[in-house]
């Protein structure tokens, strides 16, 4: 079990009806790892965890976590793992403490100073029925109600969904530290730049596909970099089109600003061939604009 | 008008009531045809008072039977109901829900916004009432039944006042409080007492003058199926209905709006108080939670309240009514001739001359039935369904518990609340048979709660079953209720058709069909309605196995 990877999913695919939500998932994530699974709305984010959860079945293919199967095996998988469903609801008339209390007698051996001490960490109130808390405090239950048994493997579609900055900070430090720990995290989000605080490597889906799987620093060494040059005079967009490795050139007058991944001696001599350089500034792309730019192939070659 | 609101009104709420119509239209149509082949001459001797209980006239014959049990008195009942959830959830409902401040986020007064939802009230009530008389009229025609000279428009007339002054009494009281189940409750409480008391009060002497107070009596104390419309009662219940309606605006004019929320309950209130903190939480809070069968019973304790309250009130009043009811009136309804069982088919059937027969017909025939199976399908329904539709599922089977020890714990409450009501039931009877001097022999007594808690049981998981295979609890809320009214039905035309084979299909036979009260247990008959609950249960824990969860829906 313990060489086994944390989670593993093999040609897994689920349709709904004609709708095709999840195209063979191939995905393998070691023990530790914290892994975000970037995708827009609808992409088959939920479709894969949902699955994971044995919640719904696989049309082909089959995932597993922890070496067991997540349908045969899958009581078993859920002694050790700790989720956050998308979309999180709860039971109303219950407390923060009462909906706590009810899923740690469902589960058994939950520790309860743990508990406070999540709950203290992220200021929750654990009084109030959870029908009368604000979406961001009923998330912080939802939250605690994951790692309260210390997961192996904690699977979180959206988590941080109405937290404000400060609780979503603690929230990113919960997640590393339980990472250092063993724990793996499967991280749905379409928020780019969380994924890009605290995950290990990021799994790009798209209309049920997955993109590209990279190590978040494969992806920002890409380099691909923010270029903006200030000429001395009108410039032409085609000179720096055809630059190996320019792409999003837009130019206004003089100014001139592109997503550029290459090599930036080559954009140097070709701006300098026709033009003086009278400024230039360059700044490292955030996951977003690479995000993006995937996004964008993929839609092009569409 | 704000066509939209009143519109969506309308859309989200036009289902309902065209399946109630319709459900109603046919069981006109079964009773027409039922009571057609008997001879119901008889009734002619019967004593006016109990005629008036059953909202019969002069010169009955099977049309005027069929009109006036379905749709004098069960069908204006549902039609009231109807009215009355609709006003209830008018405005408590969307602010309940959370969606009241979107809604009012437009360029649209409170007072328009709820004048467009009174205004689709009135539309499906009028709805309701001019198909309820056109399906009278149409299925008499078509069956050549005559209905001589019944005014089935005055009957109309007079149902759609009723039906329009429970609708906005209910949207009174939401529009003022915007408490939805306050509405709801006082409502069911005046519709119900009133229904009750029109009904049963003038069998007393000197009761006549008091029927007065209840609606109901505006309704068809008249007699409008043969008098035609009082204009007199049904301005009553109509100026009633305005003046709810000017309560409602003002009201909701005045007062601020809540936001989405839950219910306070009266442990809230203990547990917020440090004094009574300890005994509330240990009461409430931690037992509670402390297991899925545990907080499956804390979330049906209303109903199993309602349920226990209404069996004990009923079977004590029916006690005490036996023993005021005038001697003479069962001296003639004795001397009537034999198969006049047959009338009472509908309500359950039996003897209403002696004590078995008496507590069949008022309470075990169709309202224990009733009563414990809103205990049960409501359990049953939102075991599985429930949770998938609120989306609290996904947290819920993420416990390292399987599917089916989910089932089991929740049909755990199911079997333990029903015999609870089998047991209140009891007790009921007994007690109501020691008030009214009944000789009524303990064993049956409990041979038939026996067989009511089992029925019930069954009733509940196949509401279960059919959430397990679908988790849409619509389905299972309106298969289950459905099924066990289709086949209440059955059986009763059964009864009146001289017990043919098919009505051994109905779960309602083994319940009624050996009489208990009368013989005792029939252990074959508990047996087989236990089994029907076994293999519903099995077929739940089967069809949930195997099958997605969902996420939301209805």
């Amino acid at each position: 079990m313990s060489d086994s990877p944390a989670i593993k999913t093999e040609g897994l695919t689920k349709h709904y009806g004609k709708v095709e939500a999840l195209v063979d998932l191939d995905l393998e994530i070691p023990a530790g790892e914290i892994f975000g699974f970037l995708g827009p709305n609808g992409a088959g984010k939920t479709t894969t965890i949902r699955t994971m959860l044995d919640e719904i079945r696989p049309t082909t293919g089959k995932a597993a976590i922890l070496g067991m199967d997540t349908h045969e095996k899958s009581v078993e998988i859920r002694k050790y793992i700790g989720y956050v469903p998308g979309d999180l609801a709860m039971y109303p008339n219950l407390t923060g403490k009462d909906t706590l209390t009810y899923f740690a007698n469902l589960r058994g051996g939950v520790d309860w100073s743990h508990v406070d001490a999540l709950a203290a960490r992220l200021d929750a109130d654990l009084g109030k029925k959870v029908g009368d808390l604000s979406s961001g405090n009923r998330q912080k239950v939802g939250l605690i109600q994951a790692f309260m048994n210390k997961p192996k493997v904690l699977i979180m579609d959206e988590p941080s969904s109405g937290l404000d900055p400060l609780v979503q900070r603690e929230f990113q430090s919960m997640m590393r530290e339980v990472a250092a720990e063993g724990c793996t995290i499967f991280l749905s989000s379409h928020t780019l730049s969380e994924v890009q605080r605290v995950a290990d490597r990021v799994g790009i889906i798209r209309h049920g596909h997955l993109v590209a799987v990279e190590a978040v620093a494969a992806l920002r060494s890409k380099a691909m970099r923010r270029v903006q040059l200030e000429l001395d005079t009108h410039a032409d967009a085609t000179v720096f089109e055809a630059v190996p490795g320019a792409s999003d050139v837009t130019v206004s007058n003089s100014h001139v600003v592109m997503s550029f991944e290459g090599d930036m001696g080559a954009l140097i001599r070709a701006a300098s061939d026709r033009y003086s350089i009278v400024d230039i500034s360059t700044q490292e792309a955030d996951l977003e604009e690479i995000f993006l730019t995937y996004y964008h192939d993929e839609e092009a070659g569409a | 008008m704000l066509a939209n609101v009143f519109a969506k009104t309308l859309r989200d709420r036009w289902p309902g009531w065209a399946i109630a119509s319709g459900v109603l239209g046919s069981f006109i149509l079964l009773g027409m045809a039922a009571y057609e082949g008997i001879d119901i001459s008889f009734l002619d001797a019967f004593p006016k008072a109990y005629k008036s209980l059953l909202g019969l006239g002069e010169g009955v014959d099977a049309g005027a039977l069929a009109i006036s049990a379905i749709y004098g008195s069960y069908g204006a009942l549902t039609v009231a109901a109807m009215a009355l959830a609709m006003g209830a959830s008018s405005i408590a409902g969307e602010e309940r829900k959370g969606t009241i401040g979107l809604l009012l986020a437009n360029p649209k007064s409170r007072t328009h916004i709820l004048i467009s939802k009174i205004a689709a009230l009135v539309l499906l009530c009028t709805f309701a009432a001019i198909a309820l008389g056109s399906l009278s009229t149409g299925i008499a025609a078509a069956l050549d039944v005559g209905i001589g000279n019944l005014d089935v428009m005055a009957l109309s007339v007079h149902m759609l006042a009723s039906s329009l002054f429970y609708g906005l009494l209910a949207t009174a009281i939401s529009a003022a409080t915007g408490n939805r189940g306050a509405a709801t409750g006082v409502t069911v409480g005046v519709m119900v007492v009133g229904f009750l008391g029109a009904g049963l009060l003038p069998l007393l002497e000197g009761g006549e003058d008091w029927v007065k107070v209840f609606p109901w009596y505006y309704f068809n104390g008249s007699e409008p199926l043969n008098n035609g419309i009082d204009w007199g009662h049904v301005g009553i219940l109509l100026g009633c209905a305005v003046l709810f309606a000017g309560v409602a605006v003002v009201g909701l004019r005045r007062r601020d709006l809540k936001g989405q929320s839950v219910g306070v309950t009266m442990i809230d209130r203990l547990r917020a108080n440090p004094l009574t903190r300890k005994l509330a939480d240990k009461l409430a809070g931690s037992a509670r939670v402390s297991s899925i069968w545990a907080k499956t019973a804390s979330e049906h304790q209303t109903s199993l309240m309602a349920a226990s309250a209404y069996m004990i009130y009923v079977q004590l009043l029916l006690g005490w009514f036996w023993r005021a009811l005038p001697e003479e009136m069962f001296d003639l309804i004795g001397q009537l001739p034999e198969g006049m069982n047959t009338l009472f088919a509908l309500f359950g059937g039996g003897d209403i001359t002696t004590p078995a027969g008496w507590f069949q017909i008022e309470t075990f025939g169709m309202m224990a039935p009733i009563m414990i199976m809103i205990v049960t399908i409501s359990i049953g329904s939102n075991a599985l369904a429930g949770e998938e539709s609120r989306r609290t599922m996904g947290l819920l089977h993420a416990n390292p518990i399987s599917r089916s020890r989910i089932i089991i714990g929740k049909s755990t409450t199911m079997v333990l609340y029903a015999s609870a009501v089998g047991l209140v039931s009891f007790l009921g009877t007994w007690l109501g048979a020691l008030a009214g001097g009944m000789d009524l022999p303990l064993a049956n007594i409990a041979a038939i709660c026996v067989l009511l808690t089992v029925l019930g049981i069954a009733g509940g998981a196949l509401a279960l079953a059919i959430g397990a295979g679908t988790g849409r609890k619509g389905a299972a809320v309106w298969g289950a209720v459905g099924f066990m009214v289709a086949t209440h039905v059955m059986n009763s035309l059964g009864e009146i058709a001289g017990n043919p084979a098919w009505q051994k299909l109905s779960p309602f036979y083994y319940y009624l069909g050996g009489d208990p009260l009368n013989n005792g247990l029939d252990w074959s008959h508990a047996a087989i309605l236990a089994a029907i609950a076994v293999v519903l249960f099995g077929a739940a824990i089967v069809l949930f196995q195997r099958r997605d969860l969902r996420q939301g829906g209805d």
